[in-house]
């Protein structure tokens, strides 16, 4: 059982000082997870202390491959909003 | 080694009422006229906090500190802590071996250069080791650099202790806020005890701990600079209170920058539409917050890894692979800095003088009746007007009045624009410099070309390059004099405008 980096990470270094059991580690192109250390944080806190400090949605994965923080959880940018600030700018 | 004491101010130095230099009275420019001396004597050569030293003295900072525990509703943690670079800037990060090593290179080879500061791209005490080995370091092997940082203030009262073990003379903490309920509108979340709290709870706590670690930092003598953001329509009319609070807690000057928030950045508020301030509000609010405090006006929101005196970079210089290279005898640059300082103290000083007696002498004349007028300045630094219009990256804005010229801004040229050629809306570059200076009625520069020449005139602003290589002040006065004698000051600027 691990928990998952994905491309969308900005390597911003925030998660790999929490970690308990030292599972992340810096990477080209992306910060990446030992899935071998990562204990998912049991016993050391109730919550996955990179997916509580990550800023990025999207950018960390459960065990299921889901997001810990879905589009619009972190920013509060509706996600219909940031697609539409998207287009507009794709189409200077 | 034994370390000079930088921190030996008593805790109550702030509220102690300094005498007044005779160097710095006469003009209203000078923002140091109410600090107490002690403080002054601080910040006298600190190129961010005294106006007329940050035409002398450099500034540089370290990227070392990419962690951050909070999110702020107009940053893109892609990029650099907007706190303290402009939007959309990607600093290198380095290693603290790295940044002890590029601190010394950029010393010896820039005498100027004073002070270094880490201040990100994210949260200097978020990451405390990689902060601390840096400070600890260089008070050891560079102890002629003062050093200081910035921090949103969640970690702050943790790291006091530390802070005031090294050559740390003053902390910036960004405070936009004292509320709560504002603060939720600003801060989304914060990371603490191990969760992720959002809303008005996070914000809270955030407060709490910046007003925390502001007295603490207060009661250990180190100075203490508070930076706000103005967001219109969420904080612009409660930053009059946080300047009153951070005032009455001791903090030694309050800067306002203001939000630059465009959607191509993502940030909450780019995309959501939240505009910043106008020029004109910007300075309003600084002017309603100068009677409560001192308020710092020439922070030109520097990029964190920046390298040179303010608004310039020599970043590029001082590259990791260029770094590596270099072969850096510290003691010897040691000695030759501190020949190079005094000979700058000393010019700095004569400038003084010679600003104060100019003063003086204006004083004596018969007093002009005449209404304040702003002007736009191009100058690459020591306090001479000495940049081509077109060469201009940013603009220092003073206002000159028959009390005197006192310093307002800077205003970036390309501020609103990428530095392409054309903006989205299809505005030229030199359109938006234009723009840029907007409620000037004149800009003095060494040279203006044609086209400018133009469209400045079109826009009210008097292009004026007569005055190259003449101190600011001076030029300043003497171009709102020969507006005075022209009869152009007693209308409104409105007025005169619309005639032009
Ligand atoms: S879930 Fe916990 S143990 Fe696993 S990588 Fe994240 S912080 Fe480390
Ligand atoms: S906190 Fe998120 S964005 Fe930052 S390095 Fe870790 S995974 Fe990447
Ligand atoms: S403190 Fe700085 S890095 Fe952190 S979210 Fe705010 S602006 Fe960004």
């Amino acid at each position: 059982m691990a928990v998952k980096i994905i491309e969308s990470c900005v390597n911003c270094f925030a998660c790999e000082p929490v970690c308990p059991s030292k599972a992340i580690y810096e990477a080209k192109p992306h910060f990446l997870v030992d899935a071998k250390k990562c204990t998912e944080c049991e016993g050391d806190f109730p919550v996955h202390q990179c997916a509580s400090i990550c800023p990025i949605e999207g950018a960390i994965l459960d065990s299921l491959g889901v997001a810990f923080n879905p589009p619009g959880s972190l920013t509060g940018i509706p996600p219909e909003k940031m697609a539409e600030a998207m287009a507009e700018l794709q189409a200077h | 080694m034994q370390l000079p004491v930088l921190n030996d101010a008593p805790a109550h130095a702030a509220d102690k009422k300094g005498g007044c230099a005779a160097s710095s009275c006469g003009t209203t420019d000078n923002q140091m006229d109410s600090l107490p001396d002690s403080i002054r004597e601080k910040v006298q050569n600190h190129p961010c906090y005294s106006e007329d030293a940050h035409h002398y003295f450099a500034r540089m900072h370290v990227a070392v500190a990419p962690a951050c525990n909070i999110q702020c509703h107009y940053c893109n943690r892609k990029y650099d802590c907007s706190n303290e670079s402009r939007p959309g800037v990607v600093s290198e990060v380095l290693t603290p071996d790295q940044a002890v090593k590029k601190t010394m290179a950029v010393a010896a080879t820039i005498p100027q250069m004073t002070v270094l500061g880490i201040a990100g791209p994210g949260d200097p005490l978020a990451n405390p080791e990689r902060t601390f080995e840096t400070f600890r370091r260089l008070s050891e092997e560079a102890p002629d650099i003062k050093l200081c940082v910035s921090t949103n203030g969640l970690a702050l009262p943790d790291s006091v202790e530390e802070l005031s073990k090294h050559n740390i003379d003053h902390v910036t903490i960004t405070i936009n806020c004292v509320d709560p309920e504002i603060g939720a509108k600003i801060y989304p979340w914060i990371f603490w005890n191990n969760k992720r709290i959002k809303g008005v709870k996070g914000a809270k706590i955030l407060i709490e701990q910046q007003q925390k670690g502001l007295e603490m930092l207060i009661a250990k003598g180190i100075l203490v600079k508070v930076n706000s953001v103005m967001i219109p329509g969420v904080n612009d009319q409660h930053l009059a209170e946080v300047s009153k609070v951070v005032k009455s807690k001791g903090a030694f000057l309050h800067n306002v920058m203001p939000l630059i928030a465009e959607a191509e950045h993502g940030t909450f508020y780019g995309v959501m539409g939240q505009r910043g301030p106008t020029p004109d509000e910007l300075q309003d609010l600084q002017d309603s917050c100068s009677g409560d405090m001192n308020m710092m006006r020439h922070c030109r929101q520097c990029r964190a890894d920046a390298v040179g005196l303010l608004g310039e970079d020599r970043g590029d210089e001082f590259t990791i692979d260029k770094i590596e290279e270099m072969d850096i005898d510290y003691q010897a640059a040691m000695e030759k800095r501190a020949v190079i300082h005094q000979a700058i103290q000393a010019e700095m000083d004569s400038k003084r003088l010679e600003k104060a007696t100019k003063a003086q002498q204006h004083k004596e004349e018969p007093k002009l009746t005449t209404r304040p007028v702003l002007m736009a300045v191009a100058t690459s630094g020591q306090g001479v007007i000495n940049v081509h219009f077109g060469h201009a990256k940013e603009f220092l804005i003073y206002e000159a009045s028959p009390d005197g010229v006192r310093f307002i801004s800077h205003r970036k040229a390309d501020q609103y624009c990428g530095g392409d050629t054309s903006c989205g809306d299809g505005e030229s570059v030199l359109q938006v410099t234009v723009r840029a200076l907007a409620g000037c009625e004149a800009v003095l520069c060494s040279k203006v070309g044609y086209e400018p020449w133009e469209m400045l005139e079109a826009a009210g602003i008097a292009p004026n390059g007569e005055h190259a290589m003449e101190p600011i002040e001076e030029a300043v006065m003497a171009v709102y004099k020969e507006m005075a004698a022209a009869g152009k000051l007693d209308s409104t600027p409105e007025a005169a405008r619309a005639s032009a």
